[in-house]
C-alpha cells in the first residue's frame, strides 16, 4: 500500500507544483490535499465525506490557510491522542523566526520553507521523500494509540 | 562792678569834711549800685547799707544800723572777715577781695536766701571798712538745680540708651558719654571726657559737626539729624569698627551739643556682606543655570528670575518681579505652593521636591507652551523661598512625538516587510515556479519565439524575486533593531563565507584573512556585511581567478577599520560615492546581475553600528573597501 500524504495547501499553484514535483520523484505516494484547516481535521478524523479517508502517514502543512490555519490545525493534531503520532511537515513561504519557533514549540516534526526556484523546490520535494519516505521508520499503522514517539528514527 | 569803683574812692585820705564830703558822694554811688551794698567796720557792725540792703533783707536802715552783720548773714561773713591768729584781719580780706562768696542771707521774717557777695576793702579814719556787694541768687540757684537735675535725668537716659552715646560740643570735644561708648571704644571715661571726638571717630564725625564756611553749625547738623551716617570708630587699641552715628542737638547752657548715638554695625556688615556675596553667588549660578529658573516666595510672588526666564517667557525682569507665578504658570504652580488645611507650605513644597512636575507655562503673548518645573526650597531672610527650574519641553514633547511617530512608521514597515516575505513572495513564486516548470517541460517543444518568450519571463521573475529579497534585507537592517554585542568577526567572517560558498566554489575565488577581532555588533548585520562585500568582490572579477583578503587594524579610540581587499575589476572614482547609494549599478545586467542594493545595505548596517563605510580603487587594480567598527569590551 502507497504511503498516505495529506498535504493541506489552500494554493493551487503550490498543491499542482507539489504533485509535479513529487510525480517526478518517481516514488509511490497516494497524495491528498485539503484546502483549509477545517477541512484538513475532518479528514484526519473522518467525518463526513472523509468517513472513508487513510490514516496519513505523514502531513505536509502550511501555516497560513483559511479558516483554520496551519498552527491550530497543528495544535488540534499534537493534541489528539489518535493523531499525534503522526510526523507533521510544516512546508511554507514564510522564513520569519516566530513562525519557525511558534511550530516547534507546537511539536512539528520539522519546518521546511519553500524555495523560490523551480529546481530548489523540487529538490526539498526530493528530499522529503528521500527522507520521510525512505529513510525514516515511521509509527506502525493501526497503533495510533499508543504513547507518541515523534522523534523520527533513522534507518542504518 | 561796683566795688572797683568804691576802691577807686578809697585812694582820697582826707579830712572829716572830706569824709562828710566824700560820704555824701559815696551814699550817692551806693544808692545807684545794682546790689544791695552793705559797710561793717572791723567789729562787723553795720556802719551803711544802702536802699537795695534794706529791700532784700526787709529791715528799714534805721533798724539795721549799728547791728552786727550777723543779723542779717548768720554765717560766714565775721569767719572770713575776722582774722584767725595767724593773720592779720587785712589779709584774710585780701584773700577773699573780688571773690564771689556764696552765702545764705536772712531776712527780718527770719527766711533765708542764697546771695553771692563780694568784699572790698575801704580804707577810712575810723580804721579799714569793708564794704560788701551782696546779691540775690536765688534765681540763679533755682536755674542751676534745675539743669543738674535735668542733667541727672539725660545722664540717666544716657546710659540707658543700647547704643554708644557721647555728647559733644561745638568744639568737637567729648563732654559726656555713657558706659556703653567706653566699652565699645575701649577708654575710661576719664581718657575721653574733654578728647576731640576725632580720638574715636577719626573721619567723618568732625566733618560733619563742624560747619565749614558756607553754613552754620546748626545747619550742618540738621543736614544730619536723624540720618544714619556708616563711618569708621576707632578703638583704643587702634583697631577699626564699622559704625552708623545718629546725631541729635541737645540745647545746653553751654550751647547746643551734639549728642551722638554710636551702634556697632561690625555683625551687620558682616551679615550684609555675607548676604551680598551669597546673593552674587546664587545669582551667579542662577544665570548659569541652563533652564529658566524662577525664586518665588510665600505670597506666590517672583522675587528673582535669570535671563532664560526671561527668555522663555517673553517677559522683561522687571516686568515680571514682584508678579504672581500665576502670570507664567497659570495652574499647578501656585496649588502645589500653598498649603491647604491639611498640610503646611513647608510640606506641600516637601512632596514636590525633586519631582518633575508637568506643566503649562504662558509666555507674554499669552500662547502656551509645555514645562517641566522641579521646585527646591531656598532659605533666605525673608523665609522659605522656591526656586523654580523651568523646562521648556517643546522641543522635548515634539522630538517624543516623532519618535512617536517613527516607531509608528517603524512597526509599519516591518509590517510591510512581512508582508512582502510572504504575501508577495507567494504570487511571485508562482510566477518564477511556472515559467520555469515551463521552460523545463517545452523548451524546444514549441517555436522559437516561446523559448524567448519564457526565457524573458523567467528572468524577470528571477530579477523581481532578487529585488524583493533584497529590499526585505534592506529594510530590516533599517527596522530590526539592533543588538551590539561582543562578536567575534572571525566568526562572522566565517559565517558569511559559508553563505557565499556557491559563489566562491564556482569562481574558484581565493578568500583569505588575518586574525580579526572581537567587535561590538550585531552578529547578523556583521555577517550580511562581509556577505555583501565579498560577494561583491568574488561577482566582479576580472581575468584573474579572484583573490579577497580581509584585514583589520586599530583605528584610535578603542576602534578597529577593516579592510575589504580585492583583485576585481576596480571602481573608477567618480562613482566612489554613488555604488553605496540605492539602486545604483555600474554594470549592464548582461555584464554583472545585481539590484543595485547590497552596498547601500553595506553602508546602513556599518551606519547604524557607528561607522563609517569608504572605497578605494582604480579601474583594473582591485578595490579596498574600508568600515570602521568599535572594538569588543572583551580582549579579542
Amino acid at each position: 500500500m502507497p504511503l498516505q500524504v495529506l498535504l493541506i495547501e489552500d494554493n493551487p499553484g503550490d498543491v499542482r507544483l507539489t504533485q509535479e514535483a513529487f510525480r517526478d520523484s518517481n516514488i509511490s505516494i497516494s497524495l491528498h490535499v485539503a484546502t483549509d484547516g477545517v477541512e484538513a481535521m475532518e479528514f484526519l478524523r473522518r467525518e463526513g465525506v472523509y468517513i472513508d479517508a487513510p490514516r496519513p502517514d505523514l502531513v505536509l502543512l502550511d501555516l497560513n490557510l483559511p479558516k483554520m490555519d496551519g498552527r491550530q490545525v497543528l495544535t488540534r493534531i499534537k493534541e489528539d491522542d489518535g493523531l499525534k503520532t503522526i510526523p507533521v511537515v510544516i512546508l511554507t513561504t514564510s522564513d520569519a523566526e516566530v513562525d519557525i519557533l511558534t511550530s516547534y514549540k507546537l511539536q512539528a516534526n520539522c519546518y521546511l520553507s519553500k524555495p523560490v526556484q523551480l529546481d530548489a523546490f523540487e529538490n526539498l520535494v526530493k528530499s522529503i521523500s528521500d527522507f520521510w519516505f525512505t529513510k525514516v521508520k515511521l509509527p506502525p499503522r493501526g497503533h495510533s494509540t499508543k504513547p507518541p514517539n515523534e522523534i523520527p528514527v533513522v534507518r542504518k | 562792678m561796683v566795688t572797683s569803683g568804691i576802691r577807686d574812692i578809697t585812694t582820697h585820705k582826707d579830712t572829716e569834711q572830706d569824709l562828710a564830703q566824700s560820704e555824701a558822694k559815696y551814699r550817692g554811688l551806693l544808692e545807684a549800685a545794682p546790689d544791695a551794698m552793705v559797710v561793717v567796720n572791723q567789729d562787723g557792725e553795720i556802719i551803711l547799707l544802702n536802699i537795695r540792703a534794706e529791700d532784700q533783707f526787709g529791715y528799714p536802715r534805721d533798724e539795721l544800723l549799728g547791728q552786727k552783720l550777723t543779723t542779717i548773714i548768720p554765717e560766714g561773713f565775721a569767719e572770713r572777715l575776722i582774722a584767725d591768729g595767724l593773720r592779720t584781719a587785712a589779709e584774710a580780706l585780701a584773700q577773699q577781695i573780688g571773690t564771689g562768696i556764696e552765702l545764705s542771707g536772712r531776712r527780718r521774717n527770719g527766711s533765708y536766701f542764697p546771695i553771692e557777695m563780694m568784699l572790698s576793702p575801704l580804707e577810712s579814719a575810723g580804721g579799714i571798712l569793708v564794704t560788701a556787694a551782696i546779691r540775690d541768687i536765688t534765681t540763679r540757684k533755682n536755674a542751676e538745680r534745675h539743669l543738674a537735675q535735668t542733667e541727672a535725668k539725660y545722664r540717666g537716659l544716657l546710659e540707658a540708651a543700647p547704643d554708644a552715646m557721647v555728647v559733644v560740643n561745638q568744639a568737637g570735644d567729648i563732654v559726656l558719654l555713657n558706659i556703653r561708648a567706653e566699652e565699645q571704644f575701649g577708654y575710661k571715661r576719664d581718657e575721653l571726657l574733654g578728647q576731640k571726638v576725632t580720638t574715636i571717630i577719626p573721619e567723618g564725625f568732625a566733618e560733619r559737626l563742624i560747619a565749614d564756611g558756607l553754613r552754620s553749625a546748626a545747619e550742618a547738623l540738621a543736614q544730619q539729624i536723624g540720618t544714619g551716617i556708616e563711618i569708621y570708630g576707632r578703638r583704643r587699641d587702634g583697631s577699626d569698627f564699622p559704625i552708623e552715628i545718629m546725631l541729635s542737638p541737645l540745647e545746653s547752657v553751654e550751647g547746643i551739643l551734639v549728642t551722638a548715638a554710636i551702634r556697632d554695625i561690625t555683625t551687620r556688615k558682616n551679615a550684609e556682606r555675607y548676604l551680598a556675596q551669597t546673593e552674587a553667588k546664587y545669582r551667579g549660578l542662577l544665570e548659569a543655570a541652563p533652564d529658566a529658573m524662577v525664586v518665588v516666595n510665600q505670597g506666590g510672588e517672583i522675587v528673582l528670575l535669570n535671563i532664560r526666564a526671561e527668555e522663555q517667557f517673553g517677559y522683561k525682569r522687571d516686568e515680571l518681579l514682584g508678579q504672581k507665578v500665576t502670570t507664567i504658570i497659570p495652574e499647578g504652580f501656585a496649588e502645589r505652593l500653598i498649603a491647604d488645611g491639611l498640610r503646611t507650605a513647608a510640606e506641600a513644597l516637601a512632596q514636590q521636591i525633586g519631582t518633575g512636575i508637568e506643566l503649562y507655562g504662558r509666555r507674554s503673548n499669552g500662547s502656551e507652551f509645555p514645562i517641566e518645573i522641579m521646585l527646591s526650597p531656598l532659605d533666605s531672610a525673608e523665609g522659605i523661598l522656591v526656586t523654580a527650574a523651568i523646562r521648556d519641553l517643546t522641543t522635548r514633547k515634539t522630538a517624543e512625538a516623532h519618535a512617536r511617530e517613527l516607531s509608528r512608521s517603524n512597526e509599519e514597515l516591518e509590517q510591510f516587510a512581512y508582508i512582502a516575505s510572504h504575501d508577495l513572495q507567494e504570487p511571485l513564486r508562482m510566477v518564477t515556479s511556472y515559467t520555469q516548470l515551463l521552460s523545463k517541460r517545452y523548451k524546444g517543444k514549441l517555436d522559437t519565439d516561446a523559448d524567448a518568450f519564457i526565457a524573458f519571463a523567467v528572468d524577470g521573475a528571477s530579477r523581481m524575486q532578487r529585488l524583493i529579497q533584497d529590499l526585505l534585507a534592506y529594510s530590516h537592517v533599517g527596522t530590526k533593531g539592533i543588538d551590539l554585542l561582543d562578536v567575534s568577526s572571525e566568526d562572522a567572517l566565517h559565517r558569511a563565507l559559508a553563505n557565499l560558498h556557491d559563489a566562491i566554489e564556482t569562481s574558484g575565488a581565493l578568500v583569505t584573512h588575518d586574525p580579526i577581532p572581537v567587535v561590538l555588533a550585531d552578529e547578523t548585520q556583521l555577517v550580511q556585511l562581509f556577505q555583501n562585500l565579498i560577494g561583491n568582490a568574488v561577482k566582479y572579477h576580472g581575468r584573474e581567478i579572484p583573490a579577497v583578503h580581509v584585514s583589520a587594524v586599530r583605528n584610535g579610540g578603542g576602534r578597529w577599520m577593516f579592510s575589504v581587499r580585492d583583485n576585481g575589476l576596480g571602481i573608477d572614482p567618480q562613482y566612489f560615492e554613488k555604488i553605496f547609494g540605492m539602486f545604483q549599478r555600474l554594470h549592464r545586467r548582461d555584464e554583472f546581475a545585481g539590484t543595485g542594493i547590497g552596498l547601500a545595505i553595506c553602508k546602513k548596517i556599518v551606519e547604524r553600528h557607528g561607522g563609517k563605510i569608504s572605497v578605494a580603487s582604480e579601474p583594473g587594480h582591485g578595490s579596498t573597501f574600508r568600515f570602521s567598527l568599535a572594538g569588543g569590551s572583551a580582549k579579542s
